[in-house]
């Protein structure tokens, strides 16, 4: 993919808002490495819900604060992940206020030509852990944004803006290019948060102040990221209260959060994420704390502000019937990785990972006690490097094959480029035996590219 | 509003507080070992005198009518004389002698640990496991670990020493305002109060304030509030470093980091808010435990003040001027108590509200 191939895919309405590749963030106790989040690329489009599903401890959370840049130590994101924020208006605002953190990259395709890069060994990973087969694949963004950039000397540590169609100098013109979230730092991190990306937590109990009023804490984001103060900030949080379904929203706005019920206050949470006006909003299990009918109501709500404000959304939970209603695209995340992907009528109608099968079969209401009881056992803690189907243990289409070999993430068969599972008995066109050995490629070529 | 109603609901318990103090103190002074009279004439009192004596006193009233009349003269700030300490001097004088040095002490001994022990819990708090942390948890243990009376005579060692230019050429005695000893009791004469007659009342008017002599009377009592301070400022050391922590970490700062609010006001406005509602009672329950070091401290330091003289009449058996102080402390923990659910009702709106 060169880079004019690029700038010509991201001015259609289909260009991804949020790029995610090869994200890995792990978390360093003395005892282990936690390897939360290892390896997982999607893309988020505006207008769009991306889902993600899994059990608890599958690396979901870990995600959502990995693209809002809120893991605290002992967690980092690791080298050669990559989190690119392509909104074109965003960009172009970062690289006039940050002129100095800005690089053009168009300038520096000419003097460095990836192939040669990975011939000459001055990356220390393969284009397997970029995602793809081949070094001419690899464009040069790859790999600044992956933060190889550095040990090559072409960019400096405090670089987060990179500029593929345009030129810095012209901050208004630019094309093409995007904020490399994993890069960034201070001002233009905190930037990112709330305006660009807002985030609803899971436990509305706790995710407010509770002493200031509701009110207060919606106009305190509303002056922050759309300059309104005073009677208009008060009147716009009235208004916001309502466009969420808060009933007398006039009174409401002036009372605590511990005058909200739970619904309603989830309902305030949102509306203080919408004063941040964002790109993107993600929603960390935000119907999980509030009961079946209020977790409906919330569902609705959201579908509706999405379609009225075109927002870009990822969607965290571990209930499938959630997913059923809300998502897209989904994917299905298990200790660390995504183990399927696919638009959501697809993933119902055909769903191709065993942890999926078993996910879907343990939907409420379609048997009876409690979640995920069909699935034995636990989500194990990813403390190595995979070098085997993490799901194995609890898999019950396990091969011997699967204890040795690590799936990776392939097409279910050819016709469907877009739905993709991590299984050794995918590709289903190929025999059992080809697929492994398929996958046992995929690896060898990989794991030189793996990091620690 | 209902915190203001809760507010007033403690302010109106405070009303059965003070009555069972007045009928405690009451039980003490009439059942008590100590015979009033013998107490006054001395134990071989002959009968007819002690009779004059016990008329007198109204001793010989029915029960329940001595209990109205200690009740309504308490309430009325007539507080009876002194039998031994200051022998037939109004309580009420004694008490207007000695209770501004003590008030001047307890104001110090409160000040000082707040602005030292809070803040250092603070940072200590916001940068956990760090070497200032560190320095600060353990100098706070240290001084909390030191016994107040030790701590007074090591401050006053100390100090005496410098005298005439110790230690790098420091000398407590001329540093700043001069004084002339470390000890005593600060007279207090700083502020200069004229009055103005208006025909029905008499107006106080602050007039003028002596700077030179503030000086020293801040000078007088820093070390002894210090050392009566100590265990306060390290318990609100303490406690403000697990509240800070505990804050910091909770969901709601998570929230305010997510929305993009700088660090400054996240730390200002999200977290200092909530970490001062466990400080509260910490702060309030320290000022109660002042009132009995200052006895200690007081006496070390020969401050003529209310700790001093409770203690006298204590040891001497003075039950009217005892009682009477007692009834004074008792009306300055219901005032700390109603400061601490005002601080409360003021920081947190949860406060009243159960569901
Ligand atoms: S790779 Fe093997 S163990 Fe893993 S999901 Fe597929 S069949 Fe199950």
């Amino acid at each position: 993919m060169s880079l004019h191939e690029h700038a010509e895919r991201t001015t259609t309405r289909d260009a991804p808002i949020i790029e995610v590749r090869n994200l890995q963030t792990a978390f360093f106790t003395e005892k282990e490495t936690i390897r939360a989040v290892d390896g997982i690329s999607f893309d988020i489009r505006p207008g769009e819900t991306v889902g993600i599903v899994g059990e608890s401890g599958s690396g979901k959370s870990v995600t959502a604060r990995s693209l809002m840049r809120l893991v605290d130590a002992p967690g980092r994101i690791l080298e050669g992940s990559s989190v690119r924020f392509t909104h074109l208006e965003t960009v172009r605002e970062y690289a006039s206020t940050f002129a100095g953190r800005t690089v053009d990259l168009s300038a520096l395709e000419e003097t460095y030509d990836p192939v040669d890069l990975f011939e000459r060994n001055e990356i220390d990973a393969t284009p397997a852990a970029f995602g793809y087969e081949h070094a001419h694949e690899v464009s040069l963004a790859d790999i600044v944004a992956a933060g190889y950039g550095d040990e090559l000397g072409i960019v400096d540590e405090g670089d987060c803006i990179f500029i593929t169609d345009g030129t810095p100098d012209s901050p208004d013109a630019i094309a093409d290019g995007f904020i490399e979230i994993t890069r960034l730092s201070g001002e233009a991190q905190r930037r990112i948060r709330g305006g660009r990306i807002a985030m609803v937590f899971q436990d509305p109990l706790t995710s407010l102040n509770p002493v200031y009023t509701v009110g207060n804490q919606i106009k305190e984001a509303l002056r922050l990221h759309q300059g309104i103060k005073g009677d208009a900030a008060t009147r716009e949080a009235t208004a916001l209260l309502e466009a969420v379904g808060i009933p007398d929203a006039r009174r409401r706005v002036n009372e605590y959060p511990h005058q909200f019920s739970g619904g309603m206050r989830q309902r305030a949470v949102i509306a203080m994420a919408l004063a941040c006006d964002p790109e993107l909003l993600i929603c960390d299990e935000p119907t999980t704390a509030l009961d079946v009918t209020i977790q409906a109501q919330i569902l609705d709500l959201l579908a509706e502000l999405q379609e009225t404000r075109d927002l870009a959304m990822m969607f965290i939970t571990h209930d499938m019937g959630v997913i059923a209603e809300i998502a897209d695209r989904v994917n299905v995340m298990y200790a660390g990785e995504v183990v399927e992907t696919a638009d959501v009528n697809t993933l119902f109608a055909d769903p191709s990972h065993p942890y999926t099968r078993g996910l879907l079969r343990s939907i409420p209401g379609q048997q009876t006690g409690d979640r995920l009881e069909t699935i034995e056992g636990n989500v194990p803690t990813p403390n190595e490097p995979a070098t085997s189907c993490r799901f194995a243990p609890r898999c019950p289409e396990a091969i011997d094959e699967c204890e040795t070999v690590h799936p990776v993430s392939v097409p279910v068969d050819e016709d469907e480029p877009d739905h993709t599972a991590a299984c050794l008995h995918c590709p289903t066109q190929l025999s059992t035996d080809q697929a492994v050995e398929m996958h046992r490629r995929r690896n060898a070529t990989r794991n030189g590219g793996d990091l620690e | 509003m209902s915190r203001w109603r809760y507010f007033f609901k403690r302010l109106l318990l405070s009303v059965p507080v003070l009555f069972l103090t007045m009928t405690f103190i009451f039980v003490l002074l009439r059942m008590g070992p100590v015979d009033p009279v013998a107490a006054r004439l001395g134990p071989q009192a002959t009968g007819a005198e002690a009779e004059r004596m016990r008329e007198r006193l109204g001793l010989n009233d029915p029960l329940w009518e001595q209990y109205l009349d200690f009740v309504t003269s308490f309430l009325t700030f007539d507080l009876g004389q002194s039998w031994v300490v200051f022998s037939g001097t109004d309580v009420t004088t004694i008490v207007a002698i000695t209770g501004p040095p003590t008030l001047w002490l307890g104001f110090w001994a409160i000040l000082l640990p707040l602005f030292i022990g809070i803040p250092l819990g603070f940072y200590a708090g916001l940068r956990p496991n760090s070497g200032g942390d560190y320095l600060a948890s353990v100098s706070g243990i240290l001084w909390q670990a030191m016994p107040n009376f030790w701590l007074c005579i090591m401050i006053l060692a100390v100090l005496r020493q410098t005298h005439g230019g110790g230690w790098l050429g420091f000398d407590w005695y001329t540093f700043g305002p001069e004084i002339r000893s470390i000890t005593g009791t600060p007279d207090l004469a700083f502020l200069s109060i004229n009055s103005i007659e208006t025909g029905l009342i008499t107006v106080p008017l602050l007039t003028g304030v002596d700077w030179g002599a503030l000086a020293v009377d801040i000078k007088l009592i820093l070390p002894p509030a210090l050392v009566l301070g100590s265990a306060s400022m390290a318990a609100e050391l303490r406690i403000g470093r697990t509240a800070i922590l505990e804050t910091i970490n909770s969901n709601y700062v998570v929230t305010a980091k997510a929305k993009g609010l700088k660090d400054r006001v996240i730390i200002w406005k999200h977290v200092f808010r909530n970490a001062m509602i466990p400080l509260v009672p910490v702060i309030t329950n320290e000022a109660f435990l002042l009132i009995g070091g200052s006895v200690i401290v007081e006496s070390i330091f020969n401050i003529n003040g209310l700790g001093n003289a409770f203690f006298q009449a204590m040891t001497q058996g003075d039950l009217p001027l005892a009682g009477a102080l007692l009834f004074i402390f008792t009306l300055i923990i219901i005032f700390l108590n109603i400061l601490q659910d005002l601080l409360y009702t003021l920081i947190d709106p949860r406060v009243g509200y159960d569901r």
